[in-house]
């Protein structure tokens, strides 16, 4: 018997007449570690949503969905909670309760679960994903991974025979993806519990995974492992990179050490804390990036890249230092989560609210960013209706509208799809041909093959070590494109 | 230097600290009385100073201390009672007495915060939710959000301000009253947006699953728990009766009297020095132990 079985599955949402979803028939068998891959807005959700009848989304469905061969219609809320767990994307988002304590009880409490019974549970849970030592942390104490990891063993606790992830590891770095995954691997193998996670980015999954399904045009179809290896973002691009370390802009982009004379932007010896109690963030932190540069801040999470770019944009002080920026008052910044730039109604409202502001652009220039964003036919929708990349590509456009001389970018291919990061490379490089200084900070190694010309490694407070991005992608035996 | 942590009060249950902390706040805010006041104060700030630590301490007497000399200062100003002329303050006449009520409501006041931010420091929000009855299970889960998303709102407030003060090259940022209802409602959207997730992240738990809900209790009732409270109820009620008989004696005006036998004091001076001395003996307990 199949964990997890579409049979002839159909599906168009509320008031849409073309279907996300077409003739999907799929089996997962039992003890699997399936995949279910596809691009952004390919369906992969709306499938694992239709599995759990109290998250599926409202629509016309047609064909059954069965998980270990009952229809899941016909489970109830409580039969089901206990079938199939469900995981979602965003670690803040999903947390319901304020301790780690609450939240892996939450489930259970729900269930009536009696409390011996479910002590037994949670202590368990603790024990094979090793959360006791956090255990009476509060959430916001907790880390990104810290958090998805509570979001798994909360969905553990009640063990389902089968569980469901949608993006689990798209807003981890890493680091956090690989520990993420390591966990889920274990509950695949030591517990027998079958897995399905939705991505599109299965790269660092594949070695994990038993079965692989792509979803492409609303179909579903069996894939190997192999076909979901991950192409390097050059041959995505499907831009050459130079050999000589240089970012292929015009040979605009230049490489600026240290010594730079002029420099668009520097750090000396910057110190910097957010409490007068607080660790130090930055710390005797030196920075040069020279005018057009294209440069990558490098550096495991929580280093400081967020903190320097802060910096560098004036928004937060150095306690000790000094930080100088050409371009202090030409600049943009883009931060992790692209909500947070997203402020109107309409996606044409979002691209015109700083056009009579700045003064840069007008009405042409707003048709054409909509046709590149491919929202010429729907510039009414609202930014919330958008897909996570085309919310980051809206809002970069917003602000390459506004023409920045200096432009900082905090993890701006987080969450993205392919398809989105190229775009966004695309985006970078089409600004840093027009002139403008880039700081970007990132994790994805193949995002800085393909548009910076420098690297910066981030690492105790400070700038470790500054180079070309081939010569520091040849030196190193970590990061790798 | 690492703050200390209180630790009197780990090893019971939440519902014993809750008593002695309500019992002596409730105490301190009726018992106006400058004895018993003074004694309530001193048990608060030696608590502080072993539970909180120094530091903190004195950053908040820093402020608590100016709040009393106020209102010790004000009372006369708007209480011209007495009968113990002190001098004249223009037309107003300052009497001894006055000044004697202000300064008792004065150290009213700071006990009462020294005493709350005491509790705070040995109740965690979760410990205290944690005593919410069966009934009312839902009421720390809204808590809890909120404890939870009223810092989140604000940590992303400051992030959308950043993010708009660091986008120059859009021109001149917009005037206070349109930056703020910018931020507010682009932070409201978010949130709308997220809650709808959570949701779903409830209801694919089994929330409103139509079961009686259970409650994962952190802590359990022991029966030296059940003793602790029970002696902690005893002395309660022994001092609020004699609290209530020196109060009932007290006279502020016209003249300072009726003070009452001292040891209807001592109750209340055993009270307020509980939490202070089972602090002490707990980490005299834990150093003969390492």
């Amino acid at each position: 018997m199949s964990a997890l079985a579409f049979d002839r599955v159909t599906f168009a949402y509320a008031g849409t007449e073309k279907p996300v979803l077409l003739d999907v028939s799929l089996e997962v068998p039992e003890g699997a570690f399936a995949l279910l891959a596809g691009a952004t807005g390919s369906g992969k959700s709306t499938l694992l949503r239709l599995a759990k009848p109290e998250v599926a989304p409202v629509g016309e469905l047609s064909g059954t969905v069965r998980a270990h061969g009952e229809d899941v219609r016909s489970l109830d809320a409580a039969a089901s909670a206990r079938a199939v767990g469900y995981v979602f994307q965003s670690p803040d988002a999903q947390m319901v309760c304020d301790t780690v304590w609450h939240e892996m009880a939450f489930g259970l409490e729900n269930l009536g679960v009696p409390e011996p019974e479910m002590r037994r549970r949670v202590a368990e849970t603790c024990n094979f994903l090793g959360i006791e030592p956090w255990f009476r942390m509060r959430v916001s104490e907790l880390s990104g991974g810290q958090r998805q990891t509570l979001a798994f063993a909360s969905a553990l606790a009640m063990r389902p025979r089968l569980l469901l992830l949608d993006e689990p590891t798209s807003m981890l770095d890493p680091i956090a993806e690989k520990n993420f995954l390591s966990l889920l691997f274990r509950a695949n193998r030591e517990l027998g519990m079958t897995v399905v996670v939705a991505t599109h980015a299965p790269g660092p999954m594949l070695d994990y995974a038993t079965c692989a399904y792509a979803l492409e045009g609303g179909r579903a179809r069996e894939v190997a492992l192999e076909e979901l290896r991950p192409a390097t973002l050059d041959s995505l691009t499907g831009i050459t990179h130079r050999q000589d370390g240089s970012c292929p802009t015009d040979g605009k982009t230049r490489h600026s050490d240290e010594k730079d004379v002029h420099p668009a932007l520097s750090l000396d010896d910057v110190w910097f804390r957010y409490d007068r109690d607080a660790d130090w963030v930055l710390r005797g932190c030196d920075l040069a990036v020279g005018a057009g540069e294209v440069r990558a801040l490098l550096g495991a999470n929580g280093c400081g890249k967020s903190t320097l770019l802060q910096v560098v944009a004036g928004v937060l002080g150095p306690r000790r230092g000094r930080a100088r920026n050409a371009c202090a008052g030409d600049q943009a910044l883009l931060p992790q989560d692209p909500r947070a730039v997203l402020a109107c109604e309409t996606v044409r409202d979002e691209l015109t609210e700083w056009s009579a502001s700045s003064g840069r652009y007008g009405a042409a220039e707003i048709d054409a960013a909509l046709e590149r964003l491919a929202l010429a036919d729907c510039p009414g929708r609202h930014p919330y209706d958008l897909s996570g990349g085309q919310q980051q590509l809206l809002a970069l456009e917003k602000l390459l509208l506004v023409r920045p001389r200096l432009l900082l970018l905090d993890e701006p291919t987080k969450g993205l799809d392919r398809a989105a990061r190229a775009a966004v490379a695309e985006r970078v490089r089409a600004a840093a041909s027009g002139g403008a200084t880039v700081l970007l900070a990132t994790h994805d190694m193949a995002f800085v093959n393909a548009v910076a010309g420098s690297v910066s490694l981030m690492f105790d407070g400070g700038i470790t070590a500054t180079e070309p991005t081939d010569e520091f992608l040849r030196g190193s035996w970590l990061y790798r494109a | 230097m690492v703050a200390p942590r209180a630790r009197a009060f780990d090893a019971v249950h939440a519902a014993v600290p809750a008593t002695l902390f309500a019992g002596v706040v409730a105490l301190a805010m009726l018992a106006v009385q400058p004895a018993l006041t003074a004694v309530l104060l001193a048990g608060a700030l030696l608590f502080s100073l072993l539970a909180r630590g120094a530091a903190a301490t004195a950053r908040g007497l820093a402020w608590q201390l100016p709040l009393l000399a106020l209102v010790c200062l004000l009372n006369p100003l708007f209480s011209a009672s007495g009968s113990t002329l002190l001098f004249k303050l223009g037309p107003r006449s300052v009497y001894l007495e006055s000044l004697a009520y202000g300064a008792t409501m004065g150290g009213l006041m700071v006990a009462v915060v020294l005493w709350l931010e005491g509790a705070a420091a040995v109740l965690t929000q979760d410990r205290l939710l944690a005593l919410v009855p069966r009934r009312a299970r839902a009421l720390p889960l809204v808590a809890g959000m909120v404890a939870q998303l009223v810092p989140q709102l604000l940590r992303r407030s400051r992030g959308v301000r950043a993010s708009l003060a660091s986008c120059t090259a859009a021109g001149p940022r917009p005037g206070a009253r349109d930056a703020l209802t910018r931020t507010s409602s682009l932070l409201l959207s978010w949130s709308l947006e997220e809650s709808l997730e959570r949701a779903d992240s409830m209801r694919a738990r089994g929330w409103e699953s139509g079961r009686p809900r259970t409650a994962y209790r952190p802590e359990r009732l022991r029966p030296r728990d059940v003793a602790a409270l029970a002696g902690i109820a005893a002395l309660l009620i022994v001092t609020a009766t004699c609290a209530w008989a020196v109060c009932a004696q007290w006279r502020f005006y016209p003249r300072m009297s009726g003070f009452g036998p001292w040891w209807a004091c001592v109750p209340c001076a055993l009270l307020a020095l509980l939490p202070a001395a089972a602090e002490l003996a707990a980490r005299l307990r834990e150093r003969g132990r390492r």
